[in-house]
């Protein structure tokens, strides 16, 4: 019964939510141009870029939803705060939203049900955010002081409550990025992910090369200029290497792994530095990008969020979306090989190979997957193909907008290329064991 | 981009100083600003005998711009501006008792004031007599422009082909020389022709109308910063839906001229092979169509020819002229009705200038594109023209040295560099149904910077 | 108030005696359950400072085995109130990274029980030196959750007295039942402290039985002392890491410098050689080292609420983990009867492994296990 509703709903259910288009700033590797740059100060750029890109001042969208992974306690309406900075009609709603590094693309998720729903005409979905702004928090010790002095009613109490606050507790905490639960980092994690998966060090050094490569070339070639907008005189991702080659990745030192029994292989070259930048992606019903002579770059088709239980060790931290896709896939009666492009999030270059490897592995593909075998195999000749974070950076929230408006643009190329429907699978690994995964078509 | 100087002697302390030791002391300009009379006083209209016909039409059509109008110079105004109307005289004699009357009243011109000639162009056939007095008016209007003061300006429009006086088009000119939009518009004479065949009359509105370019959709180059932001502002303000086009490295500048003038952004290089057909796409599918592509965009690599390096020559050909022409073969291949082009071309290409061998060739070949591309586009109701600036304040010019720079200034006969918007008030002009009879014309936004036409 | 005597693992019958109140829960936390007149609030143990009568056993002096008897004694309280304890339990739950509610995890349980074990171990005829007994291991069953508010009956003995290849080892034993629950049923939490006095003997046969019975691993522990005072040293202990390769990690603790200082505050342990680098190397340490169960209760925390209400929870110490440092943890679910490794998460995982290891040196720290029971 319920398996007939929802495909009924599938075939003439919701309508449709497409992308219009997308715009960033140019990513920066975190203190460098963007380093006195702040969360609201570079989504703004980014949504500014978006509504001239798209000549929305003063227009009413159905909302505005983004996030930061690291955010001030000052940006607790960080999104709504830019929108009121941004040319958009103030009347505009917003949220903020987070899910680690998959924030931007559960903002599209988000804002394309809604559109779907019926419930919005129009959204914009994006996500920002800073390393080199990054909120310091102070330690727990002087933390509790001052909200017991705080909440003191006598000058004594409040004293009595200073009293306790002891030199350590003047020490600021920065953001750590380790995982809560387990204490290790997400380096560590994909680190030991990559262990066991056996994952080599050259086949990562040619996904990293590849990622610059790619980037590189989609940077000269255009595709990027009606993406980016530049921002305090950055015009192109900064920790794009177009001149690296295989000899110098392969004289990178190790970073992550290095106390596993088995060789580190994961490096500063083949893992994504820390990084400042924002990202919009603009959707919309159909009815309303015609309507506002809007262009229709691909429809958001579906999306599967997942999680794993990584903090016992039995899954791999970023493994997530490998777990996400099945699902997302079955539901719509596709398979791995109904792909134009595949733009898996390169958190790491053993991140892709991880997840490759787990599809194409038959026990896993059985025993974690819930499939008679493996899950398939991947084109690899389509997988990121105008490269991705390793080049590009990863501005954690950032980084689903960036992906979503690549992809849209890539479906809709492909598409006038070959007059023949293009889709793209869209792959965001994060931190605490999640994925969001998604489905965008050409239109 | 502030002239200190020209602030400094016309305000407090310094004015009085500057006043005493006989400095030269550059007037502020009146610029446009909607609600403003059109002049700053009365306007006098005068006439050789044999064109009083026109000068009454002309002074018809002023009054109907509810300016005070006159027919006889007295001593008690203060005149904002002397319309001369030589249309009809056919012998240098004809033309003295209107001169005389309008040197007249010039002492009691008012600043800002304007002096305008109507005439007509020498045409093959002329006789002798005619083609002198018809080009006596030319030397005349450049001179009387060089004795203005306060920020007074003479100007010319010159009517070719036999065009009547009434056409709109030398109304719509008539009115951009006396108003404040031609604030830094000296010395010239522009000339205005019948509107091209295939323009309906319905479609030249009433050149009064504070928003000319309503329901249009311009292309404006360069549009990120300086003049080009200036033009986007401009046009928008004329009621034209801007797209603001600019290099993807220049983008964020551009998303806030396309956010400030509410249009839309498109990152482009004009050099592009395909960006005529990529603008024409983007106004067309966003917008809905195209009327207005002003060519902005522009670099210098100014070196001594000697010194320079193929870089520098290609890099500026390409961008000032070849990406120009490339982008108006689309144009004309994509047949647009009633298509308004507009060049900028600079003082460089006219009279020529030092260090900028590169620069020169391409804003002089603009001027010639400009020429031949005016009839190819008046067979669909369109017209190609350029504005040549002089020195104007931008980002561009302030890094040009102190003492070079403050040369630049005083030169010209408002003895001050114009604004960004001066140049944009001149685009906007041109673009506009009131210009429709200019055609393949170069109008110099320079404060009469120059010798010669 | 009538309870079944309770009997040993041994096979012995001890006598009760009902103290007045749970020694040793030190400072500002058991104030609040103090006011209940029934936790002592003191610092002190009943009898401290106390030196085990036992003496080293030397080759020339075969009567000092005599006296390595362990006294028929079992301590109780009774009607111990936990109602006041809610903020000293959020504490110790923040502190291990335990959820903060108001169930008590099995490692709190033992900060609130094991002092009236210590008070055993302190008695004039305990046979063993408290001083400078090392924490060799501890296993704790728990059959359901105690929670804030459940009023408990607490009993602490000592048994098993067993030779090992370094000295003698004992258990002490401490069970937490609801108060008025029936003493023959199983406790709702047993926890089983195995300390090594180094330097004793037993007689042969006694030692070899009790030997070829455990199966305890030979892996040579230092460092943990239930005291609050006095240690062992660390020096003599021997290499953890033969033959044994690291697993891969699935948790990292960066442990502070203020580890045992915190740890010791919520427990009460405020045994020197975790409190300071300074008082540390009076003890033979190169630094503080880290409590041996705090470091079993965060692996327990860590393991989460996969372990269900009813587990046991071991831990075997090697290595003592010196502070501040940083530890590997690798926690593995155990396969299920039919040997697949339990992917679901229902919590009907056959339980969990855990080892924490020091990767920069390859040595384990410890190791245990948490499986349902």
């Amino acid at each position: 019964m319920a398996s007939r509703q929802s495909r009924a709903a599938a075939t003439n259910g919701p309508r449709d939510a497409v992308v219009v288009g997308g715009n960033r700033i140019p990513f920066s590797r975190a203190g460098k141009k963007y380093a006195d740059a702040s969360n609201q100060e570079m989504f703004t750029a980014a949504l500014e870029g978006l509504v001239a890109r798209y000549g929305l001042q003063g227009e009413r969208l159905g909302e505005v939803v983004g996030g930061a992974v690291l955010k001030h306690s000052r940006d607790f309406n960080l999104v709504r705060e830019s929108v009121l900075g941004s040319s958009l009609s103030p009347a505009t709603p917003a949220y903020d939203l987070q899910q680690a590094c998959a924030t931007g693309l559960e903002a599209t998720i988000g804002v394309a049900n809604k559109i779907r729903l019926g419930q919005i005409e129009s959204g914009v979905a994006g996500g920002t955010d800073t390393v080199s702004d990054a909120p310091i928090a102070v330690g727990e010790g002087l933390r509790r002081a001052l909200l017991d002095a705080q909440h003191a009613k006598t000058w004594q109490a409040r004293a009595k409550a200073l009293a306790q606050i002891r030199p350590g507790d003047l020490k600021p905490l920065t953001p750590a990025t380790d995982e809560p639960r387990t204490g290790l980092s997400m380096g560590e994690h994909q680190a030991i992910t990559t262990a066991r998966w056996g994952i080599t060090r050259e086949a990562q050094d040619e996904i990293a090369l590849a990622s610059h490569q790619h980037l590189a070339a989609a940077w000269e070639s255009g595709f990027f200029d009606d993406l980016v907008t530049p921002f305090r005189g950055l015009t192109r991702d900064d920790n794009m290497r177009p001149d690296t080659s295989a000899e110098k990745l392969a004289g990178l030192k190790p970073v992550f792994g290095r106390s596993l029994e088995t060789p580190a292989t994961m490096t500063a070259g083949n893992s994504t530095p820390l990084t400042d930048g924002a990202s919009t992606v603009l959707l919309g019903s159909r009815e309303w990008a015609e309507s506002h002579d809007l262009p229709v770059l691909a429809r958001v088709v579906d999306a599967e969020t997942a999680a794993v239980d990584f903090v016992h060790g039995h899954e791999g931290l970023l493994m997530a979306p490998v777990h996400a896709v099945p699902r997302l896939l079955a539901r719509n009666g596709l398979t791995l090989d109904d792909f134009d492009f595949y733009e898996i999030h390169e958190a790491f270059a053993s991140t892709v190979l991880t997840t490759l490897a787990a599809w194409e592995d038959v026990d896993y593909g059985k025993n974690e997957l819930g499939l008679s075998g493996a899950f398939g195999s991947v084109d690899r000749a389509k997988v990121n193909v105008n490269g991705s974070s390793l080049a590009a950076g990863h501005p954690f929230a950032a980084t689903g907008g960036r992906i979503v408006a690549t992809a849209a643009k890539l479906v809709a190329e492909k598409a006038a290329e070959t007059g023949r429907p293009a889709r793209a699978l869209v792959s965001v690994c994060a931190a605490g064991g999640l994925g969001a995964t998604a489905v965008l078509e050409s239109v | 981009m502030t002239d200190r100087y020209t602030k400094a002697v016309n305000s407090g302390f310094t004015q009085t100083l500057a006043k005493k030791l006989g400095l030269p002391r550059p007037a502020v300009l009146r610029r446009y600003r909607a609600g403003d009379s059109l002049t700053v006083g009365p306007v006098l209209v005068v006439s050789d005998g044999a064109s009083k016909a026109d000068a009454d039409a002309i002074a018809q059509t002023l009054l109907g711009w509810d300016l005070d109008v006159r027919r006889e110079p007295t001593d008690d105004v203060r005149w904002g501006a002397v319309v001369l109307v030589l249309t009809e005289a056919t012998a240098p004699t004809d033309a003295s008792e209107a001169v005389l009357a309008t040197g007249s009243v010039l002492r009691r011109l008012a600043g800002n004031g304007r002096v305008v000639t109507v005439s007509r162009a020498p045409a093959d056939g002329d006789s002798p007599a005619l083609s002198a007095t018809r080009h006596g008016v030319d030397g005349f209007l450049r001179s009387v422009a060089k004795e203005l003061r306060g920020g007074a300006t003479g100007n010319g429009v010159v009517l070719t082909d036999d065009v009547a006086v009434d056409d709109p088009s030398v109304l719509g000119t008539l009115r951009f020389f006396l108003g404040a939009k031609s604030a830094y518009v000296d010395g010239q004479l522009l000339r205005v022709g019948p509107t091209a065949d295939g323009v309906p009359a319905a479609d030249a509105p009433e050149p009064a109308t504070d928003r000319p370019l309503t329901g249009q959709v311009a292309v404006v180059t360069g549009a990120a910063r300086g003049i080009g932001a200036a033009i986007a502002r401009t046009l928008h303000r004329d009621g034209a839906t801007v797209v603001c086009v600019d290099v993807p490295a220049a983008g964020e500048a551009l998303a806030a001229t396309a956010n400030a003038v509410g249009g839309t952004a498109l990152q482009l290089d004009v050099t592009a092979e395909d960006a005529g057909e990529r603008i024409l796409a983007h106004a067309r599918e966003r917008h809905g169509r195209l009327d207005v592509v002003v060519h902005n965009a522009g670099i210098t690599r100014d070196k001594l020819l000697a010194n320079m390096k193929p870089g520098q020559w290609d890099a500026v050909i390409a961008v000032n002229l070849a990406a120009q022409l490339r982008i108006n073969a689309a144009l004309l291949e994509a047949g647009l009705e009633g298509l308004r082009i507009v060049s900028l071309a600079s003082t460089s290409g006219i009279a020529g200038n030092k260090g900028q061998t590169n620069y020169a060739f391409s804003k002089a070949g603009v001027i010639g594109h400009t020429r031949a591309t005016a009839g190819l586009l008046a067979a669909r109701g369109g017209t190609a023209n350029a504005v040549a600036p002089g020195f104007i304040e931008t980002e561009m010019t302030s890094r040009i040295p102190f003492a070079t720079r403050e040369v630049a200034r005083r030169i010209p006969s408002l003895a001050q560099g114009g604004q960004p918007v001066d140049v944009a008030e001149a685009i906007a002009f041109l673009a506009s149904p009131a210009a429709a009879g200019v055609n393949g014309q170069v109008l110099r936004v320079c404060g009469q910077h120059l010798v010669g036409q | 108030m009538t309870a079944a005597p309770p009997r040993t693992a041994d096979g012995r019958t001890l006598r009760v005696e009902t103290q007045t109140g749970l020694p040793g829960l030190g400072g500002l936390y058991a104030r609040g359950a103090a006011a209940s007149g029934r936790i002592a609030a003191g610092r002190a143990l009943p009898s401290l400072p106390v030196i085990g009568t036992g003496r080293p056993a030397s080759d020339d002096d075969g009567e000092a085995q005599a006296a390595l008897v362990l006294p028929d004694v079992a301590y109780r309280v009774s009607g111990v109130r936990t109602a006041g304890l809610e903020r000293h339990l959020h504490d110790y739950q923040r502190l291990l990274h335990e959820p903060v509610g108001s169930t008590m995890p099995a490692g709190y349980l033992h900060v609130l029980a094991f002092p009236l074990a210590t008070a055993v171990m302190v008695r004039g005829d305990f046979p063993l030196p408290l001083l400078g007994m090392v924490h060799l291991r501890n296993v704790v069953e728990v059959r359901g959750p105690v929670t804030v508010g459940d009023v408990l009956d607490v009993r602490a003995w000592a048994e098993n007295l067993t030779a090992h290849r370094r000295g003698v080892q004992v258990d002490l034993v401490a069970e937490i039942r609801f108060d008025g629950a029936d003493p023959s049923e199983p406790p709702v939490w047993r926890g089983v402290s195995t300390y090594l006095a180094k330097g004793y003997e037993l007689p042969d046969a006694e030692a070899d039985g009790q030997r070829g019975r455990t199966s305890r691993p030979e892996v040579a522990p230092a460092g943990y002392d239930p005291a609050t005072h006095g240690t062992t040293s660390a020096a003599s202990v021997a290499s953890a890491s033969d033959g044994w390769t690291p697993p891969l990690p699935t948790g990292r603790w960066a442990l502070g410098p203020g580890t045992g200082r915190a740890y010791g505050a919520v427990s009460g342990d405020r045994n020197p050689i975790h409190l300071s680098a300074l008082s540390a190397k009076a003890f033979g340490f190169p630094r503080a080292i880290a409590h041996g169960m705090y470091t079993a209760a965060r692996a327990l925390a860590d393991v989460g609420h996969r372990r269900a209400d009813a587990y046991r929870w071991t831990v075997d110490f090697a290595k003592p983990v010196l502070l501040p440092g940083t530890v590997d943890v690798a926690i593995t679910p155990r396969s299920d009867d039919d040997g697949n490794p339990a992917p679901d998460l229902t919590g009907t995982a056959a339980g969990f492994d855990y080892v924490g290891w020091s990767s920069r040196k390859g040595v384990r720290h410890f190791s245990g296990e948490v499986t349902p029971l």
